[in-house]
């Protein structure tokens, strides 16, 4: 916990020797010893995990211990910790065998794109055996390891291929939560024996804290220098684009979300990604007040009468262009954003079967999205950006 | 006819009384109708309300009131008579007052047309061309589910004998089609799936001026369908053969009342969604107030019970004061379900007057 970089620099060292048969003893007394040379004081402070709510990483002598925390939407006070050790290191006696993972993970089935993405950011598309929903994946390396079967469809939810999932005999089924391990396929791939680490980044609120989830994915890798290195950039860049903006600019446009399922409008809460994103766009979501862990149902007129004042519309959904909204509810054309024109839908990127890169690329590219939102909501500072994962609905 | 009058004569209102009943429930579905103009998900102070119908308010109240209250007032009017009035004609038709305005399966159908529409795109059975239409493809899309299963029905009354036959395949074929929508839910993805359990939940707030002139158009046809229908319903309700020996024409009857049936049912469904209840339960209502069990009360009356029980439903979704809102057929089932009940525990005072 206190000295993380010394014992990654140490994993380093004993690479070479991890077949060697070593006690504990040994192996904690080794690591005392690198511990006194100077690696790296500054960072030996700073915990692992700076932004992310979710999950925290600690290193220990000889392992590192992960806790997920709270992983699914509404759970309470649940931590699920993790033993990462090294391939063929002694497990300390203490330890429970059944919350030890054996790292680097050299097979994988994810549920969420937001993995693939990680994954392969840190170079490690190929451990990536299994994935659930394999059309919507927009990202071409992937798409060509599904086609040549590199890559197997285990199915969704209840209907996952649990046979497909045994017979991969992957290290790890990594997750996305919805519910408590309970409830549905979770429970039987853990009587499987199979290791299921739930992945809670897409409950993460703060941009960067979802883009923090690739230490987890450097710890599962032993690439932990790489995810910390990408991570600092994205950290980096963000912050830059964030104080530039809020140092030139004066007004903040008011900004819509969504689109309503008939006469209901699902809004996100105040306290939500995209709406953190607007926020430090500097925008002003309309509902930026409201406080919720889902969306929250609220009637047309109500969101129609709010969304009169609004500039700009994002994130429209379903629809792409103009004349879907009018299909949708003709009152719509009204609003003064509709008619400046000045409406824009997170979905440049979007593979033939609707896979959209906003999702999968995105949750590792919070600069580049609030990029796109500072530039739409102030094109006055962003002359000639030209915008990756928006576009303006004609 | 005279067994009729005979049989329930004992509760039978006088005319005086059941004038003022209707005058009654007139009065109060004015206000409610009134009322529900002044609720909404918005607080606007009456004040500002009667200006904005007097033309002299600010823009966006007067938006509100003329494009998103009126339209639903009476939409929650429309939906109100035509359901009731379908499940009456159903509870006649097959002598159970259980039966309601889905029991031969049109909401199944309408079910499927829209899934076709909605949960296609995932699965890739409908065609990228149709999602430009929006709520028209759906409402189509809708009545088109809603007219294979009522010609399949038609078809099939005219050749079978008993009635209840019929009742029985109008179950079968709903659970047929709802199989097949759930394999289709199965496989959609989750913002498809979304939207179309929304569909399923009922909505009275997103109708077009355009698409409540062809409601009203087709509820007025159902009405009129179902007021031609009275004398076939009075000799219906003592039974077929009753009715054969008294000269009428069984199958033709059959023919009026289901066609009836499906426009007012299957023209709801398209536009709003499936709303249950309402044609189970308010018929017995107006059963219950009116007292009688001639079609020639019973079919006003459950006009004006119904449009009373779906405004005073779309009130209740509305919560006003508050930002959220609740799914109009929740609230429906809601009221509609202590009259169900109601009628179970009556049932012996109750089968006297059906």
């Amino acid at each position: 916990m206190k000295f993380p970089d010394l014992i990654r620099n140490h994993f380093c060292v004993w690479q070479g020797l991890t077949r060697l048969v070593f006690t504990s003893v040994i192996l904690f007394s080794c690591s005392g010893n690198t511990m006194k040379s100077p690696g790296n004081p500054e960072t030996a402070q700073k915990p692992i995990v700076s932004h992310a709510k979710r999950f925290k990483i600690e290193k220990i002598e000889g392992y590192s211990q992960v806790s997920v925390l709270n992983p699914w939407q509404g759970a309470r006070d649940i931590a699920q910790d993790w033993y990462l050790i090294r391939a063929g290191e002694k497990l300390p006696s203490f330890i429970d065998t059944l919350k030890v993972i054996r790292v680097p993970v050299k097979k994988i089935v994810c549920m969420s794109t937001t993995h693939l993405a990680m994954l392969s950011a840190l170079g490690e598309a190929g451990s990536v055996a299994g994935f659930s929903g394999t059309r919507f994946i927009y990202n071409d390396t992937l798409l060509q390891r599904v086609n040549k079967g590199e890559i197997r469809e285990v199915g969704y939810e209840d209907n996952l291929n649990k046979e497909l999932i045994l017979k991969l005999d992957p290290d790890l089924v990594m997750v996305y939560g919805i519910g408590s391990e309970s409830t549905g396929y979770i429970g039987k791939l853990k009587e499987m024996g199979i290791r299921v680490l739930y992945n809670a980044d897409y409950l993460e609120h703060d941009p960067l804290g979802k883009a923090e989830w690739i230490k987890l994915m450097g710890a599962l890798c032993c690439k932990e220098k790489m995810a910390d290195s990408i991570f600092s950039k994205i950290e980096k860049e963000y912050n830059k684009l964030k104080s530039y903006v809020s140092v030139n600019t004066r007004i903040r446009p008011k900004v819509l979300l969504g689109l309503p399922f008939r006469d209901t409008w699902y809004i996100s809460p105040g306290n939500s990604y995209i709406s953190r994103l607007i926020g430090d766009a500097g925008g002003e979501y309309l509902w930026k007040d409201t406080e919720s862990s889902f969306s929250m149902p609220v009637g047309l007129e109500n969101v129609f009468v709010k969304a009169l004042t609004a500039d700009y519309w994002l994130n429209t959904g379903s629809a792409n262009s103009r004349s879907e909204i009018v299909s949708i509810d003709e009152r719509l054309s009204q609003l003064e954003c509709f008619k400046k024109g000045n409406l824009f839908n997170n979905n440049r990127r979007t593979g033939k079967d609707g896979g959209n890169d906003y999702w999968e690329g995105g949750s590792l590219n919070p600069h580049i999205i609030l990029r796109d939102i500072a530039s739409i909501l102030h094109p006055d500072i962003f002359e000639g950006n030209e915008l990756i994962y928006y576009r303006q609905l004609n | 006819m005279s067994s009729i009058k005979q049989q329930s004569q004992v509760t039978q209102l006088s005319a005086n009384k059941s004038g003022a009943i209707f005058g009654g429930l007139t009065i109060l579905l004015i206000l409610l109708f009134i009322l529900d103009l002044f609720l909404g998900s918005v607080t606007i102070r009456p004040g500002e309300i009667i200006r904005a119908i007097f033309n002299n308010s600010d823009e966006t109240t007067r938006t509100i009131l003329t494009q998103f209250r009126l339209p639903k007032a009476i939409t929650a009017l429309l939906v109100g008579i035509a359901l009731s009035i379908s499940g009456l004609q159903m509870q006649t038709l097959f002598r159970n007052p259980m039966a309601g305005p889905y029991v031969l399966g049109l909401s199944s159908g309408a079910s499927l047309g829209v899934a076709f529409v909605i949960l296609g795109f995932s699965s890739d059975l409908s065609p990228e061309s149709i999602r430009g239409f929006g709520n028209w493809a759906i409402a189509a899309a809708s009545w088109a589910g809603a007219g294979l299963v009522m010609l399949f029905i038609m078809i099939i009354s005219s050749r079978i004998k008993n009635i209840m036959t019929v009742l029985i395949l109008g179950i079968m074929l709903s659970s047929a089609i709802s199989a097949i929508v759930s394999i289709m839910q199965y496989f959609s993805n989750e913002t498809m799936l979304k939207a179309y359990i929304i569909w399923t939940m009922g909505s009275l707030g997103n109708l077009t001026a355009s698409q409540l002139n062809v409601m009203i158009v087709s509820v007025a046809a159902g009405v009129i369908l179902s007021l031609i229908s009275v004398k076939m319903l009075n000799a219906l309700l003592l039974g077929e053969n009753y009715a054969r020996s008294i000269g009428l024409d069984v199958k033709r009857s059959r023919f009026l009342i289901i066609a009836g049936t499906s426009i007012l049912t299957g023209t709801i469904t398209a536009f709003c969604g499936p709303i249950g209840f309402i044609g189970i339960a308010v018929p017995h209502l107006a059963r219950i107030i009116l007292r009688t069990s001639d079609h020639k009360i019973l079919i006003p009356g459950t006009i004006l019970a119904g449009a009373l029980v779906m405004l005073l439903s779309d009130i209740i979704s509305q919560m006003p004061g508050s930002d959220n809102t609740l799914p109009v057929n929740s609230v429906t089932a809601l009221i509609g379900i202590p009259v169900v009940i109601w009628v179970i525990l009556h049932d012996q005072r109750h089968r006297d007057i059906f």
